[in-house]
């Protein structure tokens, strides 16, 4: 505003043509400067006043949802992809002398495989068994899990449940601040009103009874005294 | 003839209300069938205003409905149903920007009755300005035959004594300053507290003020100003809230300059009342405001609040210079004599 003020062409007062604007302007001015000069003028805290904003008692319907990003993640959120478990394996073919070694050995293990594999069958029940072991101990787990996957879906609804519980306390309580704030209001302007009411009060009272009337009650009340 | 009046809000006390009673007033004394129908009323209102549903059992098309509007509701859809002759008294919109932070339904309100006044513009048979401000804002939004018709006012209400009470309150010697309307954000009530504070400071510390007017509906901004006023820890104010008219007029007939800073009006109905009641006036000059002084009072143009200060000070204190305000405002009170607004109503009226 103070920036419009400077640039602005217009004069600062409009008034009827038989009034002199520039003998106000030129008075305004003295004054203004008589009080500078007295020292009395505080430049800095004109300025401060001018500039003074109302704050009014925010409305509730602004108090910003903290919660629910946290517990609810938008898309923008990225998952982890899922990744296999993967084991390399020799590469059984090749080329060159290293592929013809690797394919006479082969051919020697075809040879052998009978008997290999009778010397391995031990290991191969033991594998066998112990993967089936594993599989069986991995799907009780599972099965176990079922009960859990329960709770943690009521565990879910729970939480969300808390957090509309803890939101809605939250505009309860913006709400019920913002009352107080009302009430607190409410409160100085009754106490102004109460102030104003006992004023008038006196007023009244001064208007109704003269000093005469005073004097009056006074000797009236002497007789109920005895 | 019937000519009658629909309200969106009637209530004691106000520039509409009682412009649509002085209307009424005029109008029987000429002779005519004249009712108020309105959508808001207060009870102790219901033996002068009939609610705006009933208005099917009056309804003629030779009748004349005068509708007041000012702002989006329901009752526009009423009167574009009816069959009567429609003419429309526009009091403007406040702009809906000014009520976002302290009353959104009103900002709602107020945003769609600028959409309304555009679904009128074919459907009226001659739309009135109550200032030419108004009426230009008419041209605008498509409205052909305009008109401007200055407030009915009814300045015999102001002859009556002041409240004996209040006499003795505040007539002490204090100079009083005045402001009356609605406690809205508008009227920009904190910058009236802005120039009293320099004002009280540093010209006249005995000074009081009167902030007259209702501020039911508006308690955060009228929270918002206590919390300046207690910020500035600023003496001698006097919020006085919706007031009986006795006391209104002992308001205005305590003080000794009217200052108004609002920043938007359609008309501004104290302005003449202080005239008439031979206050000085120092009012900001924002839409209709300079038109209502009329070469009156003094019109402030930019928002120097310790140049207006010193200006109210330069007011009270040179009576000279009083003295020729008060003549300048006398001459302007002219154009709002009753009679002269009763011709124009009925000079317009009769075209239909």
């Amino acid at each position: 505003m103070p920036d419009e003020k400077s640039q602005s062409p217009e004069p600062f007062i409009t008034v009827n043509n038989s009034i002199n604007v520039d003998e106000i302007m030129s008075a305004i001015q003295n004054r203004i400067r008589e009080k500078k000069g007295e020292g009395l003028l505080i430049q800095s805290e004109i300025d401060e006043v001018s500039d003074m904003e109302l704050l009014p008692i925010p409305d509730f319907l602004e108090i910003p949802n903290v919660y629910e990003p946290i517990l609810y993640p938008s898309s923008k959120v990225t998952k982890k992809e899922f990744k296999k478990f993967e084991i390399t394996l020799e590469n059984e073919n090749g080329s060159g002398l290293r592929g013809l070694i690797k394919k006479i050995l082969g051919i020697i293990r075809k040879i052998f495989f009978p008997l290999v594999r009778f010397m391995t069958r031990p290991l191969y029940n033991e594998l066998k068994q112990f993967t089936t072991d594993r599989y069986n101990a991995n799907a009780y787990e599972l099965y176990l899990l079922e009960d859990y996957k329960r709770l943690v879906d009521e565990s879910k609804e729970y939480i969300k449940l808390m957090h509309n519980t803890t939101n809605n306390l939250i505009v309860e309580i913006s709400k019920l601040k913002i009352d107080q704030e009302m009430m607190k209001t409410k409160m100085k302007v009754l106490e102004d009103k109460i102030e104003f009411v006992e004023n008038r009060e006196r007023a009244i009272e001064k208007k109704m009874f003269t000093p005469s009337d005073s004097t009056l009650i006074g000797q009236q009340a002497i007789p109920i005294d005895k | 003839m019937k000519i009658h009046q629909f309200l969106t809000s009637f209530s004691f006390g106000d520039a509409i209300g009682n412009e649509a009673l002085e209307i009424q007033h005029f109008l029987r004394n000429q002779g005519n069938e004249s009712e108020i129908f309105s959508f808001i009323y207060p009870p102790r209102a219901s033996n002068k205003v009939i609610n705006y549903l009933e208005y099917d059992r009056y309804s003629d098309p030779d009748n004349i409905l005068v509708f007041h509007f000012s702002i989006g509701s329901p009752v526009t859809d009423k009167f574009l149903t009816v069959p009567d002759r429609k003419v429309i008294i526009y009091h403007n919109i406040t702009p809906h920007e000014f009520y976002i932070d302290y009353h959104r339904v009103l900002a709602k309100d107020c945003y769609n009755g600028r959409l309304e006044l555009k679904r009128l513009v074919d459907n009226v048979d001659f739309a009135l300005g109550d200032s030419e401000y108004n009426e230009l804002e008419l041209k605008e939004a498509g409205f052909t035959r305009t008109g401007v018709l200055p407030l009915v006012m009814d300045f015999d209400k102001f002859n009556c004594g002041i409240v004996p009470v209040l006499k003795e309150l505040f007539m002490d010697g204090k100079t009083n300053i005045l402001y009356v309307g609605r406690i809205i954000p508008n009227k920009k009530v904190e910058d009236i507290v802005k120039v009293f504070y320099l004002y009280q400071k540093y010209f006249n510390p005995g000074a009081r003020l009167f902030i007259v007017g209702d501020y039911r509906g508006f308690e955060r901004y009228h929270a918002a100003l206590i919390d300046l006023v207690t910020r500035l820890n600023l003496k001698n104010i006097h919020f006085t809230g919706h007031i009986p008219g006795d006391e209104l007029i002992s308001y205005f007939k305590l003080s000794h300059l009217y200052l108004h800073m609002s920043e938007h009006e359609g008309f501004c109905a104290p302005i003449p009342e202080s005239f008439y009641l031979n206050i000085p006036v120092v009012a900001f000059n924002a839409a209709a405001v300079k038109e209502t002084m009329n070469n009156g009072g003094v019109l402030v143009n930019r928002k120097d609040f310790l140049q207006v200060a010193a200006l109210m000070d330069r007011v009270i204190t040179d009576p000279v210079l009083k003295d020729s305000i008060l003549r300048t405002q006398h001459a302007a009170l002219e154009k709002y004599r009753l009679n002269r607004t009763g011709k124009i109503l009925m000079d317009y009226l009769s075209k239909l």
